[in-house]
């Protein structure tokens, strides 16, 4: 895909102003909701990076919304929307968790390999009904998608606190999987590990087959103008289906990834966040593969620092989800596009 | 137990839990008409309930918590219109981003104000006055029914009937519906569809804020996340009623009687808390489902 260099400036600057707005609207809140604006606003931008500790935890955080980011982007390119990541993500992390549990003795490739492969199935399959809905019946996707994950939400809160229970622990979580299968840790003291490296190939593997594949082509086609895309002689129900399939699979994927680097176990909760950040991870990156690591950063180091903002000044972790919700609010909108392209063409 | 007095008292309990689902839905219905999907009622209703209940508190009154929950609820309506609209800007996005706002607004001003993220309790409230005609009570079953709801309740029913005569008897209903079948038109005849569509939102606003002011104004008490789901809940009950305010207003009392079943079914079966919690959207994606294949059986 060739990008014109004026659109990539226009884009550019068209992100720059919606960052900037939304960054905007924090130092606006900090400066209403704290008594200490300075150190809140200090420990908010320089927190994250202060030490490896904090660093390497931005960085690990950032793991799971780049297979989310990933997720998202693909439904997007297919003019779908996937809004159930958050049950997705949740419950290929339990589903990974069971099956690793049963198997403390076997070999941590096989171990790991069918956990995550659980994971995967787990995601697509719920992702991938709503689009059989949507193929079948035309049900909406937004809407299926949504409902179905939030029941799943409450479902697998159940597992965790019932069947899958860790009986020694009185905090409300799985038992923790066997050590061999736990991903190794690249930045100590941090939890930082070392998926990120298979996820970041994973990302431009995506780009790969999104922009060079066949399959690809026919799926973005089917995105960019479903109408033509029947009149070329594409299947396009296969296309309502086959990018919830990914979509899902990404999300499975992101949560068994959070369990077997991080937190080793499924708390209740644990992935709360991680489907929504991903929608915008990938309205940020314009649904471009390869972009998504980027984005997926800056979420983190803003989720990273409000963190840090919480824990040694006077507000609460929330209002990282205010600074989101500017992003989501201008991230898309036209005008601001359009307003850039204008001055450029009048300068 | 006889016949009665369990059904009685359980469709009198469906209709007190349809109402904000009735609200949302009628509100949705407007921006719907105008050929917008309004996935923001969800957050628009959470704002509804925090700002009414802490308006109340603050005030005193509980008129003046609505009144000023509801102002508060049509301002953000507008900005998430505003945004989509003139800034031109995808509308599920904003909607998502209301949703986001709404969470995260009322966590750091709970936070802010009251120093906890959690349950906000307001006990000296009065409660909401409940509408009683003794003449009217001794009629058998329906008096039971009908009479000794709060005064929202009843003043959703009348939204209803106001939302059938501005939909299908005023220039701005005709308006409204041109806008979402064929905005173009619209253009054609001067009109600027855009503002027809601004003004469902807004009125989607005002019924998501009173939605809201019924979930906390009825507990005396603000709970994080006491929307849980009602306002997407409400955007199937938009389709399942035929995009029709009656047709709401029976789809609507379906899903009420369903919650208020699964309450029962909770007294008497060991079923857990979390399937209950579960069980709205589960019912619910089923009757979505359903639906369209019904729908696209009927087309083919």
């Amino acid at each position: 895909m060739k990008v014109n260099r004026s659109d990539w400036f226009v884009t550019a600057s068209a992100l720059l102003i919606t960052l900037g707005a939304a960054f905007a609207v924090m130092l606006v809140m900090i400066f209403i909701m704290s008594e200490t604006p300075g150190e809140t606003i200090y420990y908010f931008f320089a927190g994250p990076l202060t030490n490896k500790y904090y660093l390497g935890n931005m960085f690990n955080s950032a793991i799971p919304l780049i297979l989310t980011g990933l997720g998202i982007a693909f439904a997007f390119r297919s003019s779908m929307f996937n809004l159930g990541g958050e049950g997705q993500v949740y419950a290929g992390g339990l589903a990974a968790t069971a099956v690793a549990l049963p198997l403390p003795a076997a070999g941590a490739f096989f171990g790991i390999t069918i956990s995550l492969l659980a994971a995967v199935v787990t995601g697509a399959v719920i992702a991938g009904l709503s689009g059989f809905f949507k193929m079948k019946w035309r049900t909406d996707e937004l809407i299926s998608s949504f409902l179905i994950s939030n029941a799943l939400i409450y479902i697998v809160d159940n597992f965790i606190t019932g069947p899958l229970d860790d009986p020694e622990n009185n905090l409300l979580v799985t038992s923790k999987i066997a050590e061999q299968y736990w991903f190794k840790k690249i930045f100590l003291p941090s939890n930082l590990d070392i998926s990120i490296f298979f996820i970041a190939i994973i990302a431009v593997l995506a780009f790969y087959y999104l922009f060079k594949t066949h399959q690809g082509y026919e799926m973005r086609m089917c995105g960019l103008n479903p109408e033509f895309a029947r009149y070329g002689g594409i299947n396009v129900g296969k296309y309502m289906i086959l990018p919830m399939l990914w979509s899902g699979a990404f999300h499975g994927l992101a949560g068994a990834v959070a369990v077997f680097g991080t937190s080793h176990a499924c708390y209740k909760g644990f992935s709360g966040g991680m489907g929504w950040n991903g929608i915008a991870v990938a309205l940020i990156a314009r649904n471009n593969p390869i972009a998504v690591i980027p984005a997926a950063l800056f979420f983190a180091y803003l989720e990273a620092g409000a963190k840090s903002a919480m824990i040694n000044a006077d507000v609460t972790i929330e209002i990282a989800s205010i600074v989101q919700s500017v992003v989501f609010f201008l991230i898309t909108a036209q005008a601001i596009y359009n307003f850039v392209k204008f001055r450029r063409k009048a300068v | 137990m006889s016949n009665g007095e369990f059904s009685i008292p359980l469709i009198h309990n469906s209709i007190s839990i349809m109402t904000p689902f009735l609200l949302a839905a009628i509100g949705g219905l407007m921006t719907e008409l105008g050929g917008m999907l309004n996935i923001a009622l969800e957050g628009l209703i959470l704002i509804g309930a925090f700002f009414s209940v802490i308006f109340a508190a603050a005030t005193g009154s509980l008129f003046l918590g609505i009144l000023l929950g509801i102002l508060m609820t049509i301002f953000i309506s507008w900005i998430f219109g505003a945004i989509t609209l003139y800034l031109k800007a995808n509308v599920f996005i904003t909607g998502l981003a209301t949703n986001l706002l709404a969470g995260g607004l009322t966590a750091v001003l709970s936070f802010h104000l009251f120093g906890t993220k959690g349950v906000l309790m307001f006990n000296d409230l009065p409660s909401l006055p409940s509408l009683n005609v003794p003449a009217l009570h001794g009629i058998p079953v329906l008096g039971d029914i009908l009479f000794g709801h709060n005064i929202l309740v009843y003043m959703s029913w009348l939204i209803v009937v106001v939302a059938w005569i501005v939909i299908y008897r005023t220039p701005f209903g005709f308006r409204l519906r041109g806008t979402g079948s064929n905005p173009n038109a619209m253009s054609a005849l001067g009109l600027k569809p855009q503002n027809y569509q601004m003004i469902g939102i807004l009125i989607s606003g005002f019924t998501c804020g009173l939605a809201g002011a019924v979930l906390t104004l009825n507990l005396g008490a603000y709970v994080p996340n006491i929307s849980s789901g009602r306002g997407w809940i409400a955007l199937v009950v938009i389709y399942l009623g035929g995009k029709t305010p009656f047709g709401i207003l029976g789809a609507a009392f379906v899903f009420g009687l369903a919650e208020s079943l699964s309450n029962y079914a909770q007294g008497f079966m060991d079923i857990p808390a979390d399937f209950i919690l579960a069980f709205p959207y589960i019912i619910t994606v089923a009757a979505m489902v359903i639906m369209s294949v019904i729908q696209t059986r009927r087309e083919d």
